[in-house]
C-alpha cells in the first residue's frame, strides 16, 4: 500500500470501504468489494503498480468507467483494482491517414465529438457511449447500433499499447495493419482485461457519409418484423443499423418517453442507411418495399434531421422507460444468424411464458444480436433466481440454433459457467495456452471468461446500477 | 528423426490409406518449399484425418508443411525441415451457405474460384482478392492473410472471417468464433490463425461474412501519359477522392512498367478506381471521379464488363511469385503512399509496382539479384512512414541470407511463447515465420 501510495500518490489509492464501493459492481447485478482501487495517471505509474502488486501477490483488476454489463470489472476474487479513469487524453489526430491516438479512459463519445468537425467520426458506438471507456470498448470488443455496416471495435482497432503481468509495456499492432507475427492487436482486443492493461490505443477513424437516411417501420407480428430483416439483408441492403423493439418494450415508451408508437403494434423496426445521397435514396426505398411486403403496416421515413431524431428518440428512450413497467431488469445479451431470428423471437416468447418473466426486447436486429431485457421486482423472493433461469433458457436457445452467448457484453462472471455449452474442453484449452503465454501467473482478472468449478463466494447479487442517459 | 523414412510412409499410410500418401519422386519435387523436398505427400479426407496424420508426425518427429493450392509458398522464411507436405486437396467442399444470413462455411481446401461459382449463383461474393483464385484455397489465403485492392471497402481477411475449426500440432480438433457476425464469446481465436501461416495449427474449415454481389460494377481509369514519372498526378486524384464522400471500391496505382504487366494500356501511370453498387449511386462516382481526374490533369477513361474484370484480375494477380523475381509487399499508412512510392523510384528508377492506394500496401517487383539491397531500402521506406516491408516470395538462396519478415516485432516474445504452447515440438513449418519461428 505505502508503494502504490508513493507511486500515484496518497489521494489515488482507496481502500476505506466508503471510497472503494463505488468499484464493487459494474453495470451487471454482481458485486464484490476491491482491497484496493487505484487511479494511476500514466503508463509509467500503471506499470509500477502492476508491479507492486504482483509482488504482493495480489491479482489486478482493469477497470474503465464501469458500465459493462457481465461484471467483468468486478474484484471477484479481490485484489487490487486499477483505474484508467485518469489516462483520458486524446494524444493525435491524422486526418491524412484516418487514425486517431488515445488514452483507455478517453469516453467513446468524446472521440467522434473531437473529429466531427472535421468531418470523421468513430464508427463503434456502444449506446453506452457517453459514458464508456474506449479501453473497456477494447476489452469488450464492443459493438453498437452502426456496427452493423462499418464493424465492431476489433475492426477499427489498429494497435494498443499493453502493461503485461511483469510491468513491461509492448506494442500489440502498430499504425498500420498486417504487422509481421501473429496478430496480438486483434488476439488482445475481446480479452476482457484478462491478458493486460490498455495504456494507449490507435484506431481507425472514418469520414462522415455525404448523406444519412431513417425509416421506421411498425408491424403487427413479431415474425413480420423479424422476416423483414432477414429479407432485408437477403435483398444486398447493407443498412448502417437495423434496430428492433418488441410490443412490451413500445408499451414502456409510451409510457416513459412517448414516441408516438401504436401501443398495439407487435413490433418497430428502425432502419438506417448511409453513403453518397444517390445510395441512400435507393437503399430506402428498397427497404421500403421489403418492408411493406413484410407486412408492415406503416412505413415513416424522416424527411429531415429533426424527423430523424424524433424517430430514434423511442429508440434511444426504451432502456430508460423500463422503469415504468418494473423496479428492475436484468439485460441479456445473445446472438443468432439473422437467418435464424424469427424462430429465435419465437423462443424467447415461449421462455417468458414458461418461467412467468415479462421480456421486453429491444436489440441490434441485423446483427442478430439479441437484448431480452427480463423485467422483475427484487422485492419479490425467489424473482432473480427465475430471471436467471429464463436468461439462461434463452442463450440455451441461441446456441442451439448456431448462435453464441453473447455478441457485445462479454462473458465476464456473468456468463463464463455457460461457456462449455459452446466451447469444447479442447476449445478452451487452446484460449487458456493464449491466456498463460500472456499472463502465466492469471494476475489479470482471474475468474472471468473461463468456466471456474468452485464459485465465487465474495461475488453478491444486487440490482443494475446504470448512470442516467445511457441507452441500450 | 526418430523414425526411418519408409516406417513414418508406413504409419501415413495406414492412417489415411495408400491413395492418400504420395511419394513418387516427381511428386515429391512438385511439394518442394523452398528447394526442401518433403519425404512425403499427404491429402487427408476429413479433418479426422488430418488429425491422425499430425499425431503420425508428432509421433515421428517429421515436420509438416500444409499446404492449399500452394499460391504462397514462397511466403515467409526458408524452414528449417519440411518432412510432409500436407495437402488440403480433398477437403474441398462446401459446408453450408447461409443466404439469408450473409455467410458461408467452407472446407480449408476449396479454392476462392469455385466458391466465387457458387455464390454468384445467390447473387452473392466473398470479396477477397488473392492471385490465382482458380488455385488458391480459402484455408491458404486465411493462413497467409492474403488481401487485395478492395480491402478498403470491404475489410481485410482478419474481418472478414468469423469462425473456423482447425487441427492444432497435439492433434486436438478445436474450433473459433462460429456463425454469427457478433461474436464476443470468449478470445478471438480467429485473430490468432489468421495470417499464421501454418505454424500453430492446420486450418480444416472457415466460415466467412459474404456479400451481396453489386448491381454494376466498373472501372475509372485515369492516365498521365507518362507526364510524372512518380504519379503525382495520380496522388493529386487519389487525395480528391480521399477528401469526400465517396466510397470507391479499390484504388490502385499502377508504375508504368506494372501497367505494362496487366496490360492496363497507355503510357505513364495508371490509376484505376473501382465503384461497385446500386447503379445510380455507381453513375455518381463516375461522373465525380471524372471529373476529379480532369483536375488533376489525368484523362479518365471508364472500363466496364470483362474490361474491368480482366484488370483487377491481373492486379490481384501482380503479387503472385514469378520465376527468378522477387516480391516486396510494403505497407504504410494510406496517405504515406505517395511519398512511399516517391521514396521507391529513387530505390529504382523504373519500378514495376502496384500500390493498394486505399489500404496503404504496395506490392514491388524486383529483380532477384538486387532483391536483398532492394528489401534493404525498402525497408528503411517503410519505417521512416511507421510502416513495415516484407520479402514476399524470393528464391531461397536470397531469402537465406535474412528474415524475410524484417526486423522482430516488438511483442515477439509473446509470440514465442504462444508457438511454444501451441506447437512444443516444432513441427508446423517450423522456423519460416517472424524470427524463425
Ligand atoms: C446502458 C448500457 C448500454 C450499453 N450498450 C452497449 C452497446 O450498445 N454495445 C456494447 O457492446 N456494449 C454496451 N454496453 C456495455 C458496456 O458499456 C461496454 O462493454 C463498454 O465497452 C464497457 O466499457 P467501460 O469503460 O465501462 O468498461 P468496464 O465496465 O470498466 O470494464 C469492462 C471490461 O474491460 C476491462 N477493461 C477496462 N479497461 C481496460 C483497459 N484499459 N485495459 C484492459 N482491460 C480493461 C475490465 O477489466 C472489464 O473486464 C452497455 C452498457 C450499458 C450500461
Amino acid at each position: 500500500m505505502q508503494e502504490l501510495r508513493r507511486i500515484v500518490g496518497d489521494a489515488h489509492v482507496l481502500v476505506e470501504d466508503a471510497d472503494v464501493i463505488v468499484y464493487e459492481q459494474d453495470g451487471s447485478i454482481l458485486q464484490a468489494m476491491p482491497e484496493i482501487v487505484v487511479l494511476p495517471a500514466d503508463v509509467t505509474q500503471v506499470s509500477e503498480v502492476i508491479r507492486a502488486a504482483r509482488r504482493a501477490g495480489f491479482p489486478i483488476v482493469p477497470r474503465g468507467s464501469g458500465t459493462g454489463l457481465a461484471g467483468g470489472a468486478v474484484p471477484a476474487g479481490g485484489g487490487v483494482v486499477v483505474s484508467l479513469a485518469r489516462l483520458n487524453r486524446l494524444l493525435g489526430v491524422d486526418y491524412r491517414n484516418r487514425t486517431a491516438e488515445l488514452e483507455p479512459g478517453v469516453i467513446n463519445l468524446e472521440v467522434t465529438k473531437g473529429v466531427a468537425k472535421a468531418g470523421f467520426f468513430y464508427a463503434p458506438d456502444p449506446s453506452s457511449q457517453a459514458a464508456c471507456s474506449i479501453g473497456g470498448n477494447l476489452a469488450n470488443n464492443s459493438g453498437g447500433p452502426h456496427t452493423l455496416a462499418y464493424g465492431v471495435t476489433t475492426n477499427h482497432a489498429l494497435g494498443v499499447e499493453v502493461v503485461l503481468h511483469d510491468g513491461s509495456i509492448v506494442w500489440l499492432g502498430g499504425t498500420v495493419p498486417d504487422v509481421p507475427g501473429y496478430d496480438l492487436c486483434g488476439v488482445f482486443v475481446g480479452s476482457e482485461g484478462t491478458l493486460g492493461i490498455v495504456t494507449r490505443a490507435i484506431v481507425r477513424l472514418m469520414r462522415a457519409r455525404e448523406d444519412v437516411r431513417t425509416l421506421l417501420a411498425i408491424f403487427d407480428s413479431m415474425d413480420s418484423a423479424t422476416q423483414a430483416v432477414v429479407d432485408i439483408t437477403a435483398a444486398g441492403i447493407v443498412p448502417a443499423a437495423l434496430e428492433m423493439m418488441d410490443k412490451t418494450t413500445i408499451e414502456a415508451v409510451e409510457r416513459g418517453a412517448p414516441a408516438g408508437y401504436p401501443r398495439d403494434a407487435e413490433a418497430v423496426l428502425l432502419l438506417e442507411v448511409e453513403g453518397v445521397r444517390e445510395y441512400t435514396e435507393r437503399a430506402l426505398r428498397m427497404a421500403h418495399e421489403v418492408c411493406t411486403r413484410a407486412g408492415a403496416r406503416q412505413v415513416r421515413a424522416a424527411r429531415d434531421e429533426q424527423e430523424r431524431q424524433a424517430l430514434w428518440k423511442g429508440r434511444k428512450g426504451a432502456f430508460g422507460a423500463l422503469g415504468t413497467l418494473a423496479p428492475n431488469y436484468y439485460v441479456m445479451d445473445g446472438v443468432v444468424p439473422r437467418s435464424k431470428l424469427p424462430q429465435t423471437m419465437r423462443a424467447v416468447a415461449e421462455i417468458a411464458e414458461q418461467y412467468q418473466v415479462r421480456i421486453a426486447n429491444v436489440f441490434h436486429a441485423g446483427d442478430g444480436n439479441l437484448h431480452p431485457n427480463i423485467l422483475f421486482d427484487i422485492r419479490v423472493p425467489g424473482a432473480l433466481d427465475r430471471v436467471i433461469e429464463a436468461g439462461a433458457a434463452i442463450l440455451r436457445a441461441c446456441v442451439a440454433v448456431g448462435g453464441s452467448l453473447t455478441g457485445e457484453h462479454g462473458i465476464g462472471l456473468e456468463k463464463r459457467d455457460y461457456m462449455e455449452w459452446l466451447f469444447s474442453k479442447d476449445d478452451l484449452e487452446a484460449m487458456t495456452r493464449v491466456r498463460l503465454a500472456f499472463d502465466p501467473q492469471r494476475a489479470f482478472n482471474p475468474g472471468k471468461i473461463f468456466p471456474t468449478p468452485v464459485s465465487c463466494g465474495e461475488v453478491r447479487r444486487a440490482p443494475a446500477r446504470i448512470p442516467e442517459g445511457l441507452w441500450i | 528423426m526418430s523414425v526411418a523414412s519408409d516406417q513414418l510412409i508406413d504409419r501415413l499410410t495406414s492412417e489415411l490409406g495408400t491413395d492418400s500418401v504420395i511419394t513418387d519422386r516427381a511428386t515429391l519435387e512438385a511439394h518442394a518449399v523452398d528447394g526442401l523436398v518433403p519425404r512425403a505427400v499427404c491429402s487427408p479426407g476429413d479433418a479426422a484425418q488430418v488429425a491422425a496424420a499430425i499425431r503420425v508426425c508428432g509421433e515421428a518427429g517429421a515436420a509438416i508443411a500444409p499446404r492449399g493450392g500452394g499460391t504462397a509458398v514462397a511466403l515467409g522464411n526458408v524452414p528449417h525441415r519440411v518432412d510432409v507436405v500436407l495437402r488440403t486437396d480433398r477437403l474441398a467442399a462446401l459446408v453450408e451457405h447461409d443466404d439469408a444470413n450473409l455467410t458461408a462455411t467452407m472446407e480449408a481446401g476449396m479454392t476462392l474460384a469455385h466458391l466465387q461459382t457458387h455464390l454468384a449463383q445467390r447473387g452473392q461474393l466473398l470479396p477477397l482478392d488473392p492471385p490465382r483464385p482458380d488455385r488458391a484455397t480459402i484455408g491458404g489465403i486465411v493462413a497467409a492473410s492474403t488481401n487485395g485492392a478492395r480491402r478498403m471497402f470491404y475489410g481485410g481477411v482478419r474481418d472478414l472471417v468469423i469462425g473456423m475449426k482447425m487441427v492444432l500440432p497435439g492433434g486436438e480438433q478445436v474450433k473459433a468464433g462460429g456463425k454469427v457476425v457478433k461474436n464476443v464469446a470468449g478470445y478471438d481465436m480467429c485473430k490468432l490463425f489468421v495470417g499464421s501461416l501454418g505454424t500453430l495449427g492446420i486450418i480444416t474449415e472457415v466460415t466467412c461474412k459474404m456479400t451481396p454481389l453489386p448491381e454494376r460494377a466498373l472501372t475509372i481509369i485515369a492516365r498521365d501519359g507518362g507526364s510524372t514519372a512518380e504519379g503525382s498526378g495520380a496522388f493529386r486524384l487519389i487525395d480528391a477522392l480521399f477528401a469526400s464522400t465517396l466510397q470507391p471500391s479499390a484504388i490502385a496505382v499502377l508504375s508504368p512498367r506494372a501497367g505494362e504487366l496487366v496490360r492496363a494500356g497507355g503510357p505513364g501511370v495508371a490509376t484505376a478506381v473501382a465503384v461497385e453498387g446500386f447503379t445510380e449511386a455507381v453513375d455518381r462516382h463516375v461522373r465525380d471521379i471524372t471529373g476529379m481526374a480532369a483536375a488533376a490533369g489525368l484523362s479518365a477513361e471508364v472500363l466496364e464488363g470483362p474490361a474491368h474484370e480482366r484488370l483487377w484480375a491481373a492486379v490481384a494477380d501482380f503479387p503472385r511469385s514469378r520465376e527468378g523475381e522477387a516480391l516486396v509487399r510494403l505497407t504504410v499508412p494510406p496517405g504515406a503512399v505517395a511519398t512511399a512510392v516517391d521514396a521507391l523510384s529513387r530505390v529504382d528508377d523504373s519500378p514495376v509496382y502496384v500500390a493498394h492506394a486505399g489500404a496503404g500496401t504496395i506490392w514491388i517487383g524486383v529483380e532477384a539479384a538486387r532483391a536483398a539491397t532492394v528489401f534493404a531500402a525498402l525497408t528503411s521506406v517503410a519505417g521512416a512512414q511507421h510502416g513495415h516491408a516484407v520479402l514476399a516470395s524470393a528464391p531461397p538462396e536470397v531469402k537465406r541470407g535474412l528474415d524475410v519478415w524484417g526486423s522482430p516485432p516488438p511483442a515477439l516474445s509473446i509470440m514465442r511463447e504462444i508457438k511454444q504452447r501451441f506447437d512444443p515440438q516444432q513441427l508446423l513449418n517450423p522456423g519460416r515465420f517472424v524470427a524463425f519461428l
